[in-house]
């Protein structure tokens, strides 16, 4: 038996009230009191890739966020009513009791500025602001009844991948590399793609660990300057120096393990091995040069520049090397109307230009790999906007735009397990509020961990004295969209 | 019979009666069932879940001994003491039908639990106070080994033999040397201690007391204290904008440099400015508290982002000060711990009344004069104290220092024509309406209030109580080109707290849409100074002063108290019953005469007799001397934690610092290191491998890996590359591009000049939401809550940072070139770049190592023969090819 594995039964045997029963996988998860070593498994080798607890549908997850929260009302969620009533004075019954971001006093109301048709068999309603889309509707579920309670892109952002409005929490993506370690050693399991040329407005701690060990955060794979941070040799240093570099440290560190007799130093060489493997790996997965004209074509990708097709195109690629989690952020769709960018009819339009063919084309591609089955796809926002044209301050905003809006938004799903050509959940005559299959970031978080394997209830970790999950204390699983 | 039988046998009778009850005696006392360690851990895990602080199915709690035996829902006693029997409880643990069966519609519990429950309810179910909640009692202290140096070694001695192991010899000197100034100063020794040490003219004591005294043992203290603080650079959330709130790191540092009595550190972080004549330096300390986030968002609620700061006080204060999970108090009494939801409240009711409110400036700020203004603020303290009065000297003085107690404009409400512009201040339009509630005006005359406006022939006309109600001031607004400005004027005295109401009129104001004027805040006061011209025109001069600033806490003054309530289910739009500062019943009662405010607060926490604070800083201090806490989890000392390995030497540590060492952490220190336990060679010997894995009875040294700021900090010192400076603004070391990109915030990171690219990493800028790469890759946190413990991982990402991070081949190229000029054989370069980054001599098989290396990277390069060449130094591309490799050895990664 070798060092760790040794290290691994004395301690369970020892130490975790469980005992024998504690060497069971599926109790790995929340089972003994102990916090860091809680799991001297994963204290070895804390990215091992290990099974979840039943069979799962999905082996990868791509989830595509909007920051700032793209306008369901002219995307998925036709509402002819809400045409009518287009500059009307708001009614007073949408308006008590409620709390907006920048509305205030009485709105207009704001007519689609979209026009919308029906498509594929599913008969699934799109506007023409998605017109690749449209054709890969029969592909995908669309949730049009997602609501959440916070109206603020941070908190907002937060409580969608971290199950919590306020810092401290792990990521989605920490947890699923926590639950499902790494198929791939050669790359990080949970991998972060940004573009929009901002950060996502809750901070990096979107894709952070969390109270998890650190070894869980989401880790930046950049397409400007070194893909990872760190990744390439300074100047004057070659991969062979490199390669005899790390040959001598490790050789000096088997001595001083011989001297000491400690486990750890093992593990250490081993990360630097791994190190050094990354640095072909990383970079090699990054570049999609390589890529033939036709990916490019479908895609719409700039080589060379940060773009958000390129991000997509770039997931793809990752989960055929076996990376877990891809989150894809891309920033500027808060259509407040505040000026030409963030406007409904002007700048939204180019967004969604920016992403309409990459997601398509992300669909059909993963579908034509046969990895659709298996790559859990998601799209969305952090909450959706208000069927009210935004009066920031009481005053009409120079262009037309929404508020924020908690009580009804749209996010698709597509792969993993999940229903194709189907809408889920439905929204009031003018799209104010969800009145049957409403679910929350919640539920959403159930159903990916569900697709990945994972009870959500059950995959946990012991911390503040109690077993915290991603859910936390709500959730549930949308089992009318799994297939 | 015989009389002699019948005496016998009766004899007999007796011996054999008293050996039975005394045998049975015996076995009664043999199977007390001890609550703490054996019945709670069984309610924790299967019962409190559903019957405790969070929910009470079948009204029945186990949280408290009173309720656990009162009767629950059904009328009948859950748990009758001494009668196992009636109880039903015990029933229900026995049934086969799960709908019945307690867990309900879970596992039932094994034999051996129920017979622990049932012995225990007919031992009279005695309730056990978990150890952590007891006072700490004077300790039987044990004698000093053989071995040993101290009394911590009577205590680590006892568990070592229990296990059938013995303590490793003391390390070798190098050893013990670099691992002293590690753990003490956070850097390893430089070449003159390590002289003095070596050659055997200081004793170890006295290289403890030369660490212990350099100032750069507060940097080292410091920086732990930062993760508990939650400091951070930056005031997080969306906009994550810069704070300058440098100077409490800077009183931090000073603070452990003179150690300050830990009781002292904490009463002056807490209530600093709550102290009589507080002093800037007391005021700075409660920036402890100030390290909260401010959400700049557009269109958040203030309201709702103060609150949230005021819950993350009371979180911090818990987990950082107390080890206690506290937190989970917010929505439900605690699920295992004594605790009740109302408590939580009472606690916060002691931070809910401080001046700040999330606003854009992050006031209150004390403001941070230069030195001869600074002098002249104390002059004009001085004069009003001699001509007014000492109460209008401090409240003159805190005006001119903080700008406090005044009201900021988010305060106002009913708007028309006006609002909070991005929620942040109040705004007037054409014919603008709006009401400033809740106003004391009793002895006020004057208002002074911040503004801007960028129009002429603005009116504000100020009406008490009603737009239509008495007039108390009508005011030409004075066009200030968009700057911010600070005037006065004089309105008649009032008495009583009203409503104003103000309006606005401005023929200028043409579109309905467009503004005319913006307000910061208001302070209302009495014409004190009118009379003294020159007086006044200091007072004023001072006033708008805009030096550098700090945030830190004010208190609200009588006149602007907030009352405290209980959130229902911790929502803080659900207000329940109000309460008034108070502490947990479970834990010792605040002292008699203690202040119902912060300053109470830190009497009560650092009263000799508190179970939990001693105990807790304590068990931090071992935690970063030794890799692992006493009780692991230092965050949570309550039920659900990991109980101490060593409680009776956490106790008696915890009573040291307070009775003995005066709440010196330094002395604690020294004890600690001076110990034979903390002086042990670190080597595993295979028996201790397999009896001892984790280290837990400490029979050896840990091997531990060095903090993020450590493993900075030493490159750069061992090389060379180390700037000494202390104190002063955050810096910023080479960061590569693309990491900063908050949104709404187009500020970048700029590196910082000569010697501040290379001062210890305590000094980095901390960004939230996009923290220094390199210090979370090696278990940093973006500081956004309060972090008790660092997990140290292990990933191939760190050996990144340590292999291609410049800083590390900037520290490595310095070396080299020094090391080119010193020596002239390859051989000798490297033996002593051996030396100098690890602390130990090289031997010829490690050398043997360096040299492959070496060769490979230069083959031309022969020992003896280098060229002096004005670029390309090929002999220091390979030198420097090994320093790297040095510098990212597991022995110099690590803390041997």
């Amino acid at each position: 038996m070798n060092d760790l594995e040794h290290l691994t039964r004395r301690y369970f045997l020892k130490e975790c009230a469980m005992g024998l029963g504690g060497l069971a996988v599926g109790t790995l998860f929340g089972g003994c009191n102990s916090t860091t070593g809680t799991l001297p498994l994963l204290r070895a080798n804390p990215l091992a890739p290990r099974p979840p607890q039943f069979l799962p549908k999905a082996k990868s997850v791509i989830y595509l966020h909007m920051a700032g929260a793209p306008s369901q009302l002219e995307l998925f969620d036709y509402k002819p009513e809400l045409h009518k009533l287009d500059g009307q004075d708001c009614p007073p019954s949408l308006l008590e009791g409620k709390k907006f971001a920048f509305i205030r006093g009485v709105p207009k109301m704001l007519g689609p500025q979209a026009t919308f048709k029906q498509y594929g068999q599913s008969g699934t309603w799109v506007s023409n602001y998605l017109p690749h889309f449209s054709s890969i509707v029969d592909e995908v579920t669309i949730l049009k009844a997602v609501q959440t309670d916070q109206f603020n892109h941070g908190p907002a952002q937060l409580l969608m991948h971290t199950g919590s409005a306020r810092l401290g929490r792990p990521s989605m993506g920490a947890w699923v590399t926590y639950g499902l370690g790494s198929e791939n050693q050669n790359l990080p399991g949970f991998v972060v793609l940004t573009s929009g040329g901002r950060d996502p407005d809750a901070g990096k701690s979107v894709w952070g660990s969390g109270f998890l060990p650190s070894v869980y955060q989401g880790v930046q794979c950049r397409s400007e300057g070194d893909p990872v941070l760190f990744i390439n040799n300074p100047e004057g240093v070659t991969r062979e120096d490199r390669q005899h570099s790390i040959e001598a440290i490790n050789h000096l560190n088997q001595i001083t393990h011989r001297e000491t007799g400690d486990p750890e130093i093992l593990s250490r060489m081993a990360q630097y091995e791994m190190a050094f493997r990354m640095q072909i790996s990383v970079p090699e997965v990054m570049n999609i040069n390589d890529e033939p004209d036709y990916i490019h074509q479908m895609y719409g990708t700039q080589p060379g520049k940060t773009s958000l097709a390129n991000n997509i195109l770039l997931a793809r690629k990752l989960v055929e090397k076996g990376v877990r989690f891809i989150q894809v952020f891309d920033w500027g769709w808060d259509s407040h109307g505040t000026d030409a960018n963030l406007a409904i009819d002007i700048g939204f339009i180019n967004k969604c230009r920016s992403v309409d063919k990459a997601m398509t084309a992300l669909i059909l591609d993963l579908k034509q790999r046969g990895l659709l089955d298996e790559t859990l796809v998601i799209w969305g926002g952090e909450f959706g906007r208000t069927p009210m044209a935004e009066n920031r301050e009481g005053k009409a905003n120079p262009f037309k735009g929404r508020d924020h809006h908690t009580e009804a938004f749209s996010i698709w799903m597509a792969g993993g397990g999940i229903k194709k050509g189907v809408t889920f959940g439905e929204t009031d005559e003018i799209g104010y509020s969800g009145i049957k299959g409403k679910v929350t970031p919640y539920d959403i978080q159930a159903t990916v961990l569900n697709q990945l394997g994972f009870d959500h209830e059950k995959l946990t970790y012991e911390f503040q004295g109690r077993p915290f999950r991603l859910t936390d204390v709500h959730g549930h699983v949308i089992h009318d969209i799994i297939a | 019979m015989t009389k002699r039988n019948i005496i016998l046998g009766l004899a007999g009778a007796i011996v054999a009666t008293v050996i039975i009850a005394w045998t049975v005696w015996n076995a009664l006392d043999a199977d007390a069932v001890d609550f703490n360690t054996e019945v709670k851990p069984i309610l924790n895990k299967k019962c409190i879940t559903c019957h405790g602080g969070v929910k009470r199915e079948g009204d029945f709690s186990l949280l408290f001994r009173t309720e656990a035996l009162a009767k629950a829902k059904s009328g009948k006693a859950a748990i009758v003491p001494g009668d196992a029997g009636s109880s039903e409880m015990i029933r229900r643990l026995h049934l086969s039908d799960p709908e019945e069966r307690m867990p309900y519609k879970k596992e039932p519990l094994s034999k051996r639990e129920i017979e622990i429950l049932t012995q225990w309810i007919n031992q009279g179910a005695p309730w056990g106070d978990h150890w952590a909640y007891v006072p700490v009692q004077t300790p039987a202290i044990p004698r000093v080994p053989v071995w040993g140096q101290n009394a911590i070694d009577g205590y680590i001695d006892e568990k070592l033999r229990e296990n059938g192991l013995t303590a490793e010899p003391q390390a070798p000197a190098r050893t013990l040397l670099r691992r002293a100034s590690l753990d003490l100063i956070g850097l390893p020794p430089d070449a003159e201690l390590k002289k003095s040490f070596l050659s055997d003219t200081t004793a170890y004591e006295q290289l403890v007391d030369q660490l212990l005294a350099s100032p750069h043992y507060g940097e080292r203290w410091a920086a732990m204290w930062m993760d508990v603080a939650r400091y951070a650079d930056t005031k997080g959330y969306e906009r994550d904008d810069s704070r300058t709130i440098w100077r409490y790191r800077d009183w931090l540092i000073r603070a452990f440099n003179r150690d300050m009595p830990y009781n002292q550190f904490i009463t002056e972080q807490l209530a600093g400015d709550l102290l009589d004549n507080p002093t800037d330096d007391q005021y700075i300390a409660t920036a402890f508290h100030r390290n909260t986030l401010t959400n700049d968002e557009g269109g958040t609620d203030n309201e709702e982002f103060r609150t949230a700061a005021v819950l993350d006080r009371v979180n911090t204060t818990w987990e950082g000060l107390m080890g206690t999970t506290f937190a989970c108090v917010q929505c439900h009494s605690h699920p295992y711990d004594p605790f009740r939801h109302e408590e939580y409240y009472q606690f916060m009711a002691f931070f809910n009344n401080t001046r700040d409110e999330d606003t854009e400036a992050e006031y209150p700020l004390l403001r941070h004069f230069k030195q001869e203004d600074s002098t002249a603020v104390h002059a004009l303290k001085n004069w009003v104290e001699k001509n007014i009065s000492s109460a209008k000297a401090k409240e003159v003085y805190t005006f001119v220092k903080t700008w406090q107690p005044s009201i900021n404009s988010i305060q106002a409400d009913r708007f028309i024509n006006s609002e909070l512009t991005d929620t942040k201040w109040l705004i007037f339009r054409n014919h603008a309406v709006c009401r400033l509630p809740g106003v004391d005006l009793t002895h006020k005359n004057k208002l002074i209030y911040r503004y801007s406006s960028w129009l002429n022939d603005g009116t504000w006309k100020i009406y008490l109580d009603s737009v239509g109600g008495k007039l108390l001031k009508s005011v030409a607004v004075v066009n200030t080109q968009h700057q911010w400005q600070i005037v006065e004027f004089t309105f008649p005295e009032q008495t009583g707290v009203h409503d104003l109401y103000f309006t606005y009129v401005n023929p200028n104001l043409k579109k309905p849409d467009d503004s005319g004027m913006i307000f910061d805040w208001f302070y209302f006061t009495d014409a004190w100074a009118d009379a003294h011209p020159t007086v006044k025109k200091e007072f004023w001069r001072l006033v708008r002063q805009e030096p550098e600033t700090t945030p830190v806490m004010i208190e609200n003054p009588a006149a602007m108290q907030r009352s405290t309530h209980v959130f229902e289910r911790g929502n803080w739009l659900v207000k329940g019953e109000a309460v008034t500062p108070g502490v947990p019943a479970s834990l010792v009662a605040l002292p008699s005469g203690a202040p119902a405010n912060r300053l109470g607060l830190a009497q009560w926490m650092t009263d000799p007799q508190h179970p939990l604070v001693a105990r807790t800083i304590v068990n931090r201090v071992w935690e970063q001397l030794f890799g692992v806490g006493l009780a692991e989890t230092l965050e949570d000392l309550g039920t659900q934690g990991i109980a101490p390995t060593h409680p009776e030497l956490l106790d008696y540590l915890a009573w040291q610092l307070v009775h003995t060492h005066k709440w010196s952490l330094k002395k604690l220190i020294r004890e600690i290191v001076t110990s034979a336990t903390y002086r042990q060679a670190s080597r595993v010997s295979d028996e201790k491998q397999t009896k001892d894995p984790l280290n837990v009875y400490l029979s050896r040294a840990p091997r531990v890996r060095l903090s993020a700021e450590q493993v900075r900090d030493q490159a750069l010192a061992v090389t060379g590359l180390l700037s000494k400076k202390m104190y002063g603004p955050s810096v910023m070391p080479y960061q590569p591009k693309g990491i900063w990109l908050s949104p709404w915030n187009g500020k970048d990171w700029e590196k910082s000049h000569g010697e501040d690219q290379h001062r210890r990493g305590l000094y980095t800028y901390w960004k939230r939401s996009a923290p220094y790469p390199s210090m979370m890759t090696f278990d940093g946190t973006s500081r956004e809550v309060c972090t008790t413990r660092r997990i140290r991982t292990n990933t191939p990402l760190q050996a990144l940072v340590t292999l291609n991070d410049s800083v590390y081949v900037e520290a490595a190229r310095h070396l080299a070139q020094q090391l080119v000029q010193q020596f002239p054989k390859a051989e000798d370069q490297l033996a002593q770049a051996y030396e100098q980054v690890t602390g130990q001599p090289v031997t010829p098989a490690k050398q043997e190592v360096l040299m492959a290396l070496y060769r490979k990277k230069s083959p031309g390069a022969v020992a003896g023969n280098f060229q002096k060449v004005a670029h390309r130094k090929p002999d220091t591309d390979a030198l420097e090819l090994v320093v790297m490799a040095l510098l990212n050895l597991d022995e110099v990664l690590t803390k041997n």
